[in-house]
C-alpha cells in the first residue's frame, strides 16, 4: 500500500506541477524532480543490439547501456528466439550480458573506428517446460547437480564502428558490426579432461549489430 | 592501434579454428546421421539370422568420457567375434544436443552395428527428443538369431503419469503368440527395478510380466556405474549391469543354442 501511495503521489506530482507549486518548499521540490528525471534518464537505453547465435538463441535483440570514463563498460539485456528444431517446442531465452571494452573507438579513417578487443560474460536463461533452475523436488538432493536453465558464457570479440555523418543521422549516431568467439559452461565441462574434444568443438562464432541511439 | 596489430593474429587463429555458430547447447539442432537404432537393428537381424551362437558386447554410461569411449571402440574393432554392441544408456550427461552427436560419431567408428538405450541423463533439457531423432524410439526391439531383445525405457523419474514407464502396452505388443520352442528373450533397460529411476510401485508386476516371455534368458541394465550380477527377485532371472565406461570394462555375452556365457572384459 505504501508503495502504491508513493506511486500515486509521484504521479500527481509529475502531472500537476501547478498543484504542488503552491507549497512553500517549491525549490526543494523542483530540485527533487530534476534529480528524479536525471535518475530515470540514466536508465534510457543508449543502444540496441541484434545478435545472431552465441549460445543464447538463433537471434536475440535488446537494449543496452554503456558507462565508465571511456564507455568501456556495457550491459545488455536480450530477448532471444530459439526455434524448436528436433525438440518439442520453440523457446525464448533471456540474456544479461556484461561487456568490457578496454580500448574504445580507436579511429580507423574518418568515419570508422575499431574496438580491438571485447570481453563478455553473460548469463542466459532458456524458457521452456523442460528446463529448471533448481532440481525439481522429485529428485533426491543433488541428483544432477546443475541447472538446465541457467547458462554462463564467456566470449571475446572485436567491433567495427561506422559513425553516421551528422546530416544523415536518423535514429542513431553510429552502427557497429561485431563478432565474438565464445563458449558455454557445459561445453567447457564436456571438454575438460578429454583429448577427443578440441577447442573448435566448443568455441563458436556469433555476429551482431549495434545501433547507438546516443 | 598497437593493440589491434597484436591481437589480430590471435583472434584470426580463433576465427579460423572455430567451426560453426551455436544457437544454444539445448538447441536440438541435429546434424549428421539419424535413426541409428532402426538401421542397426535391421543389420543385426540380417547378420545374425538363423544363427544359434551370437556374441555381443555391452557398454553403458559413456557420458562425457569421450576418450574412454573412443578407446573402447578401438579395442573392440580389433576383435572379430562380436556381432553387435548394446549401449545401456546415458550417452549424454547434460542432455546437451552436441553430446549425443559427439558420442554418435565415436560409436559410428565401430565396425559392427550398435544400438543405444535411453538413459536418465539423456532425458534432460529436451534430450529425449534429440535421442529419439538420432537413435530412435526409447522402446524398441530387434531379433538376433532366435533371441528377441526387448529394449525398454525405464527412466520413470524423468516422466510423469501421462507417459507410462515402463510401458506395459509396448511390452505386451512384443509377445509373439506364434513363438517356437527355439525362441528366447532378453530384456534390456537403463535403470533396473528398485533403482532410483525405476517405477518401483510396479517392480514386482514388471518382473511377473516379463517372465511371460518365451525362454527369458536374463536382463541387462546400466545406470549404477558398477558391474552387477544379481538374482534381483529371487526367481532365477539374472540382472546384469555394465559399469560406466570410465571404469574401462565391458561385458560380453555369448548366446548358445542352450544357455549363455557371461564375461567381464577390462581394457
Amino acid at each position: 500500500m505504501k508503495w502504491l501511495n508513493f506511486r500515486i503521489s509521484t504521479l500527481l506530482l509529475l502531472t500537476c506541477p501547478s498543484f504542488v507549486s503552491l507549497k512553500a518548499d517549491d525549490s526543494l521540490y523542483q530540485e527533487r524532480v530534476v534529480k528524479y528525471h536525471s535518475f530515470w534518464n540514466k536508465l534510457v537505453p543508449r543502444h540496441y543490439k541484434l545478435q545472431f547465435a552465441g549460445s543464447m538463441g538463433l537471434l536475440s535483440f535488446g537494449p543496452g547501456w554503456e558507462y565508465g570514463k571511456h564507455h568501456q563498460w556495457e550491459t545488455d539485456l536480450y530477448l532471444g528466439f530459439l526455434p524448436k528444431y528436433s525438440t518439442s517446442e520453440n523457446k525464448l531465452t533471456l540474456t544479461l550480458k556484461q561487456n568490457y571494452i578496454p580500448w574504445t573507438n580507436k579511429p580507423l579513417g574518418k568515419h570508422f573506428a575499431i574496438d580491438p578487443l571485447t570481453v563478455s560474460l553473460y548469463v542466459n536463461s532458456i524458457l521452456g517446460d523442460e528446463f529448471w533452475t533448481k532440481e525439481p523436488s522429485k529428485y533426491p538432493g543433488g541428483y544432477y547437480g546443475f541447472s538446465t536453465r541457467i547458462r554462463f558464457n564467456l566470449s571475446v570479440g572485436q567491433r567495427f564502428v561506422y559513425f553516421i555523418p551528422n546530416e544523415r543521422r536518423k535514429y542513431s549516431k553510429s552502427v557497429t558490426f561485431f563478432y565474438e568467439l565464445g563458449t558455454s559452461d557445459l561445453y567447457v565441462a564436456s571438454a575438460f579432461n578429454n583429448r577427443y574434444l578440441k577447442l573448435h568443438d566448443i568455441i563458436h562464432l556469433s555476429l551482431g549489430l549495434k545501433m547507438q541511439v546516443f | 592501434m598497437i593493440e589491434t596489430r597484436k591481437l589480430l593474429p590471435f583472434l584470426l587463429l580463433f576465427f579460423t579454428s572455430c567451426s560453426a555458430f551455436d544457437y544454444s547447447p539445448y538447441d536440438g539442432l541435429v546434424k549428421g546421421e539419424i535413426g541409428i537404432n532402426n538401421k542397426n537393428s535391421a543389420l543385426i537381424e540380417r547378420n545374425c539370422s538363423k544363427r544359434d551362437t551370437i556374441r555381443f558386447a555391452v557398454i553403458s554410461d559413456t557420458q562425457r568420457w569421450y576418450d574412454d569411449t573412443q578407446d573402447f571402440v578401438r579395442i573392440l574393432n580389433k576383435r572379430n567375434d562380436i556381432d553387435f554392441v548394446l549401449h545401456g544408456g546415458d550417452i549424454s550427461d547434460f542432455g546437451v544436443t552436441k553430446e549425443f552427436l559427439w558420442q554418435r560419431d565415436i560409436l559410428n567408428e565401430l565396425k559392427m552395428p550398435y544400438v543405444v538405450l535411453l538413459g536418465n541423463h539423456d532425458c534432460l533439457g529436451g534430450g529425449k527428443e534429440v535421442f529419439t531423432k538420432v537413435f530412435g524410439n526409447p522402446n524398441f526391439s530387434f531379433k538376433a538369431g532366435h533371441t528377441k531383445f526387448i529394449c525398454l525405457n525405464t527412466n520413470a523419474l524423468e516422466y510423469d503419469y501421462s507417459n507410462p514407464i515402463p510401458d506395459f502396452n509396448f511390452i505386451d505388443s512384443q509377445l509373439d503368440s506364434l513363438a517356437s520352442s527355439d525362441d528366447k528373450t532378453i530384456f534390456a533397460m537403463h535403470a533396473r527395478p528398485y533403482s532410483d529411476q525405476f517405477n518401483n510401485n510396479v517392480a514386482k508386476i514388471f518382473e511377473k510380466d516379463i517372465c511371460r516371455f518365451p525362454n527369458l534368458q536374463f536382463c541387462l541394465s546400466a545406470h549404477d556405474h558398477q558391474i552387477e550380477a544379481d538374482n534381483l527377485f529371487g526367481d532365477g532371472v539374472m540382472y546384469y549391469a555394465s559399469a560406466n565406461i570410465a571404469k574401462r570394462s565391458y561385458l560380453v555375452f555369448t548366446l548358445y543354442k542352450k544357455g549363455y556365457k557371461y564375461e567381464v572384459v577390462e581394457f
